[in-house]
């Protein structure tokens, strides 16, 4: 048995265990798997074009931070951020764990789990509006302004999206359209979730570290 | 105590709570196979250090401005 599962997919394990092994939906369930990881692939490009053009704007400027009307703009609270992105990675966790409960069909778990993901998602994004309405500058208030808002602002709408997708996510499970072996929705909703939280990890080093 | 100290304090414990977690499920999708199962290991391989970088940060050994 070990030798038979040895060149097996993850999915593919699963499908054994529950008896269902369907070769149709194995096969769109890869394509669609590689269409949705091409697209986190663009998102990818996105906030790379983004950091980017961070990443260019500081190396240029003359000081960082900049200064605005002859005083230097403070940093950004590294401290309050770094518990925010606890928050988030937390959240990541909470999500993985969803998909691993939905795999041994503890529906109760999963839907623990799930609840807590959206929460932290949602406490995130507190934690962002919180920030963003404290930190002390503008949008328009020099490069690291507008770069600060722009890059976070892109972030928190995908974490929105994301708390969003999930929610769907939850209600289509509890109405039945997926099973213990084809849950593909839940799986790119995990992979979404965890991109969510590397980007972060990116922003976190650009703004609050560098 | 100052609300920057809570601070602190409440992102190193979660950074190591959060980080043990995801390594452990990194260590345990290890020999998962398959696009999602590589991805996913990538995702949290990241997410991981992530939390290597709030712990630091908590500490005040990265971030730390004059």
């Amino acid at each position: 048995m070990a030798t038979a599962v040895g060149h097996l997919s993850d999915h593919e394990i699963v499908a054994q265990r529950y008896n269902d092994v369907d070769p149709v939906y194995g096969e769109t369930r890869d394509i669609r798997l590689v269409g949705f990881v091409l697209f986190l692939f663009s998102d990818c490009i996105l906030f790379s074009s983004f950091i980017f053009s961070y990443v260019f704007l500081r190396l240029q400027a003359p000081a960082w931070p900049p200064f605005l009307n002859g005083h230097q703009l403070p940093w950004f609270d590294t401290s309050f951020a770094a518990v925010n992105s606890i928050v988030l990675f937390g959240s990541g966790v909470t999500m993985h764990f969803a998909l691993e409960n939905w795999k041994h069909l503890n529906k109760a778990k999963f839907n623990g789990w799930l609840i807590a993901t959206i929460v932290l998602g949602l406490g995130f994004l507190g934690g962002q509006a919180h920030e963003w309405t404290t930190v002390g500058i503008n949008w328009t208030d020099t490069t690291m302004g507008s770069s600060f808002f722009t890059l976070t602002g892109l972030h928190g709408f995908h974490v929105f999206i994301g708390v969003c997708y999930l929610t769907i996510l939850g209600i289509q499970a509890n109405r039945g359209v997926y099973t213990g072996s084809k849950y593909f929705g839940l799986t790119a909703g995990t992979l979404y979730w965890h991109f969510v939280d590397v980007i972060w990890v990116a922003l976190f080093f650009l703004f609050y570290i560098w | 105590m100052t609300e920057v100290a809570i601070e602190r304090g409440v992102a190193l414990v979660g950074a190591i709570l959060v980080g043990i977690t995801a390594t452990v499920q990194l260590k345990n999708d290890w020999a998962a196979r398959g696009l999602d199962a590589t991805v996913t290991k990538v995702l949290l391989g990241l997410m991981a250090f992530g939390c290597i970088l709030a712990l630091l940060a908590a500490v005040n050994v990265l971030g730390a401005r004059a």
